[in-house]
């Protein structure tokens, strides 16, 4: 009996704990393209107000916002427009990401048109030699992400019309696992976030340079925002104080930059900062 | 005072222990099977059949299930039951005979230092976590095949319709057999050391030469053993989903016996995998049966395998040596 009772007692002190914090933890899930942004984000504003914490789970962003409309995440990202599926949620424009395309050091290739890369993700041009700019004659081997991410859905939206990939796109599970295969393969072609564009050479869309200048401004045709999630008229307050800081501050705009998205609304940083002429 | 341990009290406590274990096992099997039953029952045995593509199926399954309409549960897995197949049981077939080979070698060839170390080294291997063979994978033996096994005119030959990039068959079942193997000469080894010497030793006095005895005496009375460890690591095998992943392709495409030689180099994706490949879908009803259809497929195999290993040590327990 003696024994039950400090069962009790150790579980309603377990049980206890995290609800006596989770006034200042604030829960949220989403998009695992997001994750890496959010997550500064997350550390620099837990680094401003020391009292607040964030658990994300990166579960992807249909299914944050499943996690918003039930109300087991106080927010969510996402990485896609907002569908009618989405009832009952609220989505806030966040920042920019651009998906970059890229292609082996030894192809010379240095623009592509859309229509050009539905072709190749559709499995309808398949040599490189219909690409005089490549200097290369062989099959192309394209790279994408398989059905999970909102990077492959944003992708078949923007260049596939929504339709899914060829049954040639060897679908890998991270935008790392694609700049890798590409870097290994002289024929591959690959997309991949702002991010990884220092590890391989990104070439032209439609004729505009995948870069931060060209992703901030929207010119670039394969940029697209990450959205914030809430659901709608119920959102906590601490939330609605965090998105807005993230959204407006200069130092959350110089947290996002650093971290591979583009800061939209975010007050402009001084002029000195360097770092992002030179961000390729 | 009475000991508070007493036999009974022990053996009581461990029995209900064992019970909470099958008790843990059997509903793991009745939830998976009852989460995955509307895939099963609104496909039947069609599920295991052939028939437009997978991948097609799988995306209108998953959409279906997020616009609200009504679910779709169209689903033929052939491609990934042919893929599990061919990489599984390529695997299994290659170790087992390379298995065999280092067992007699360690067991009755190798010297004493040699032996000291391979041990060890064996039983390490056995452990090594199936992402970092995923990566060597990726890194190494991917990109091998795909530069120097492929030749053009073979790419160009299936432009559009797959890529031979070295994500492959071959890749796959290759890595697949370095990480079983260990497990198997583990267990084989082990098999092999506990055969009577007096037997060994019986038949050397007869004249008969160590490959022979080996051969003859050793593998026949290990027999029982060498079932246990290909059962063991089949079971490891297809349930391997992390290295597959990474490797295999992940294109809902059957490798086509018909092309020749290509088609060791042709991608595929098996049942394990395609379960990470779409987790993050689980959110939308119609993927989550279906997802759960595959795994409770990938339970009953290894049950199988269980149970075809039991029944195959049978006949041979009344000669050979237990295991």
């Amino acid at each position: 009996m003696k024994f039950r009772l400090i069962l009790g007692a150790a579980l309603a002190l377990a049980l206890a704990v995290p609800t006596a914090a989770s006034a200042t933890t604030l829960i949220a899930s989403g998009s695992v393209a997001a994750q890496p942004v959010l997550q500064a984000l997350f550390n620099g504003y837990h680094k401003a107000h020391p009292g607040i914490t964030f658990v994300y789970t990166a579960n992807g962003g249909n299914a944050g916002v499943k996690d918003v409309q039930s109300g087991r995440s106080q927010f969510a990202g996402q990485a896609r427009p907002p569908l009618p599926s989405d009832a009952g949620t609220t989505y806030v424009k966040g920042y920019l990401d651009g998906l970059c395309v890229l292609v082996n050091k030894q192809n010379s290739l240095h623009s592509l048109t859309i229509s050009q890369l539905g072709d190749i993700y559709a499995g309808r041009l398949t040599d490189w030699k219909t690409f005089p700019g490549a200097h290369l004659t062989g099959t192309i081997d394209p790279y994408g992400r398989d059905a999970n991410g909102g990077t492959y859905n944003f992708f078949s939206q923007a260049v596939l019309q929504g339709n899914p990939p060829g049954g040639n796109v060897n679908a890998l599970s991270s935008d790392g696992l694609i700049a890798n295969a590409v870097k290994q393969d002289k024929y591959g072609i690959g997309y991949d976030g702002l991010a990884y564009t220092r590890l391989l050479r990104p070439i032209k869309v439609a004729g505009i340079p995948c870069d931060h200048a060209n992703v901030a401004s929207e010119r670039y045709p394969l940029s697209r925002y990450i959205y914030y999630v809430l659901p709608t008229g119920k959102a906590d307050p601490q939330v609605t104080k965090f998105i807005d800081w993230a959204r407006t501050s200069r130092a959350a705009g110089g947290i996002i930059n650093n971290s591979g998205g583009v800061a939209v609304f975010n007050k402009k940083p001084p002029k000195h900062h360097k770092k992002r002429s030179t961000r390729r | 005072m009475a000991p508070r341990w007493t036999d009974a009290r022990t053996g009581r406590l461990l029995g209900a222990l064992v019970c909470a274990v099958l008790l843990t096992t059997a509903s793991m099997l009745l939830f998976v099977l009852v989460q995955g039953w509307p895939s099963f029952a609104h496909n039947g045995l069609h599920w295991f059949g052939s028939g437009g593509s997978v991948d097609v199926q799988i995306r209108n399954i998953f959409l279906s299930g997020e616009t609200g309409t009504h679910p779709v549960y169209t689903f033929h897995a052939w491609p990934l039951v042919w893929s599990t197949i061919l990489i599984t049981g390529g695997a299994v077939v290659i170790s087992l005979v390379i298995s065999l080979f280092v067992s007699a070698f360690i067991v009755e060839f190798a010297p004493e230092p040699i032996r000291a170390v391979l041990r060890p080294v064996i039983r390490l291997l056995a452990a090594v976590p199936s992402v970092i063979y995923g990566l060597i994978g990726v890194l190494v033996v991917v990109p091998f095949i795909g530069n120097h096994l492929i030749s053009q005119s073979a790419r160009a030959s299936k432009a559009g319709i797959i890529s031979l990039s070295g994500y492959s068959l071959l890749a796959a079942a290759v890595i697949l057999t370095v990480m079983i193997s260990p497990l198997m000469v583990a267990v084989f080894s082990d098999g092999m050391r506990t055969v009577p010497s007096g037997w060994v030793e019986g038949s050397l006095g007869l004249g008969v030469n160590r490959w022979r005895t080996f051969w003859k005496i050793v593998v026949r009375t290990a027999r029982p053993a060498i079932v246990a460890g290909t059962v063991l690591a089949a079971a490891r095998a297809i349930g391997e989903a992390v290295m597959l992943a990474m490797v295999s392709g992940s294109v809902g495409f059957s490798p086509n016996p018909g092309d020749g030689w290509l088609f060791f180099v042709e991608p595929s994706r098996p049942l394990a995998p395609t379960i990470i490949k779409n987790s993050e879908e689980l959110s939308s009803p119609p993927m989550h049966a279906t997802l759960f259809a595959i795994a409770s497929v990938l339970l009953l195999s290894s049950a199988l395998f269980s149970l075809v290993g039991w029944a195959a040590k049978q006949p041979m327990k009344k000669y050979g040596v237990r295991a």
